[in-house]
């Protein structure tokens, strides 16, 4: 009973104000199961500055079902598996309604970023520093947000490989990354549209 | 002789396992340890009863329908033959009054699924279309009231469709459609589940609309808010008295649940059997004495349908 009217209607949703919202999804397959999405680090923690990228599996009984979602960028948080990106949130868990959407639930998950809840750990490591040693964990999770969460400069040559393999010309694809700060979907975006 | 327990993995605190990270974790335990925990079964509260039968319903899930057939009422005498004496003199009461039941599926959604077949079938067998267009306006307030909590509308318009096709198939003058065409459409996984979420969202939109007059029925450290998104938004979260009063209040259909369960019967008198009528706070009908068009069993964290005699 995979609802795919449901997830186009939610991509579309996402898409329109991603500018506003901060939060994007992006397919890597055909039949709408298997996406990425991407939020940003909330401002005044230290994944501020951070784009993190999420991974999503959509169950066949989805939106009945929550999304499986899992961190693939690395970060240091006591809610979030620093071994596997696994994630524990009660709305991608029992509390999980399809009153929720991808969207809310990308969002939530940006809360989680700025509100941690150590006393219900999903890396127990991560929970004890931060609650034994906050500075530490607060360094730590920084370093790691540098170190895995910042899009770097040598990011560029790859990003504009893609856009030359879509067909783009180096020259438009350097442009479009460079006008759009290295957003890649963004860029993407402008050159369709020239 | 070992018993293998499955704990919610979401209980688990350690990081030991991501393989696990989705699955529930398996601890083993002794069978005496079970005894100690299970012997003590005589002084437990209903919450807790609910709370260790829960896995056992898990099990039931898979067996029975969402809607059974309609059975004597006589078979829950049979289901209580060697139980508590109340429930007995109760149910002997009961089957004076009632008689038939038709039970539903234990998985959270009873009530809701439970007051779908029921109000369709009264509505069916009543040919009640005047009733079809009354509760279609009280649809369209409850979505409107919705978009102004700011619910996106594709999150819960194929819910609203789904109810509103379960409506009109119940139209008076369709020579095909019958109860047992209706029991078979409310046995549907897709059609019984979208129309739970339609009463779900009726649910929330009702108490989030009058969330004065809700609050202070609301247990615990709980906002309104909170409260629909944890209690009443999620499948599978159980009804109780808040769910019942909001359901009835935002579709205008007044509902009675008759209470099964232990209370009274002390001091040798007779147990008496309880039951209250839920009616719409703005109730459309003059008739406030007639029976409600819904009648169902409650037995603690349980409702199934009553027919009367």
């Amino acid at each position: 009973m995979f609802d795919f009217a449901r997830v186009q209607k939610e991509l579309v949703e996402v898409e329109r104000d991603k500018n506003l919202s901060g939060v994007s999804i992006q397919i890597c397959e055909d039949n709408l199961k298997h996406m990425r999405g991407t939020i940003k680090g909330p401002v005044g923690t230290p994944y501020e500055g951070g784009i993190f990228t999420i991974e999503i599996r959509l169950p066949a009984e989805y939106p009945f079902e929550p999304p499986k979602m899992q961190f693939i960028t690395k970060v240091w948080h006591p809610n979030i598996s620093s071994q596997n990106g696994a994630i524990c949130l009660d709305i991608l868990k029992d509390q999980w309604s399809p009153a929720l959407t991808l969207k809310t639930a990308l969002l939530s998950l940006q809360a989680l970023l700025s509100t941690p809840e150590p006393d219900d750990p999903q890396d127990a490591v991560v929970a004890q520093q931060y609650l034994r040693d906050y500075p530490t964990f607060l360094g730590t999770a920084r370093y790691w947000t540098e170190t895995f969460a910042r899009r770097p400069s040598l990011d560029i040559q790859e990003k504009v490989a893609k856009l030359i393999e879509m067909g783009f010309s180096e020259e438009a694809a350097k442009n479009a990354l460079q006008t759009c700060g290295g957003d890649e979907n963004a860029a993407l975006e402008k050159l369709c549209n020239v | 002789m070992l018993q293998q327990i499955a704990v919610p993995a979401k209980d688990s605190t350690m990081d030991e396992t991501p393989g696990l990270a989705d699955g529930p974790a398996i601890f083993s335990v002794e069978d005496d340890v079970l005894d100690e925990i299970f012997s003590s079964v005589e002084d437990l509260w209903d919450d807790e009863i609910t709370f260790f039968r829960n896995p056992i319903c898990d099990q039931e899930v898979d067996i029975c329908e969402f809607i059974g057939d309609k059975e004597p009422i006589s078979v829950l005498a049979v289901e209580y033959e060697s139980g508590n004496p109340i429930f007995k003199a109760k149910i002997e009461k009961l089957a004076s009054t009632y008689g038939a039941i038709r039970r539903i599926r234990r998985d959270g959604n009873c009530f809701f699924r439970s007051f779908m077949f029921s109000y369709l079938e009264y509505i069916l067998e009543a040919k009640d279309a005047a009733e079809v267009a009354r509760v279609l306006k009280s649809v369209e307030s409850c979505k409107q009231a919705l978009l102004g909590f700011g619910y996106a509308e594709f999150t819960f318009e194929d819910f609203f469709a789904v109810f509103v096709e379960q409506l009109e198939y119940v139209l008076p003058g369709k020579s095909s459609t019958s109860v047992d065409t209706l029991i078979e459409r409310c046995r549907d996984l897709v059609i019984s589940n979208y129309a739970v979420m339609f009463f779900r969202f009726a649910t929330s939109s009702e108490i989030r609309r009058r969330a004065d007059f809700f609050e202070p029925f609301i247990y615990g450290n709980l906002t309104v808010q909170q409260f629909c998104n944890t209690s009443v938004e999620p499948m599978g979260e159980e009804s109780d008295h808040i769910h019942i009063t909001a359901l009835t209040d935002a579709l205008g259909v007044p509902v009675r649940v008759v209470y099964l369960d232990r209370s009274g019967g002390d001091s040798g008198k007779a147990a008496e059997i309880n039951h209250h009528d839920f009616v719409p706070a703005i109730s459309q009908s003059s008739d406030k004495a007639a029976v409600p068009p819904v009648t169902l069993l409650y037995r603690p964290g349980h409702y199934d349908i009553l027919y009367a005699k």
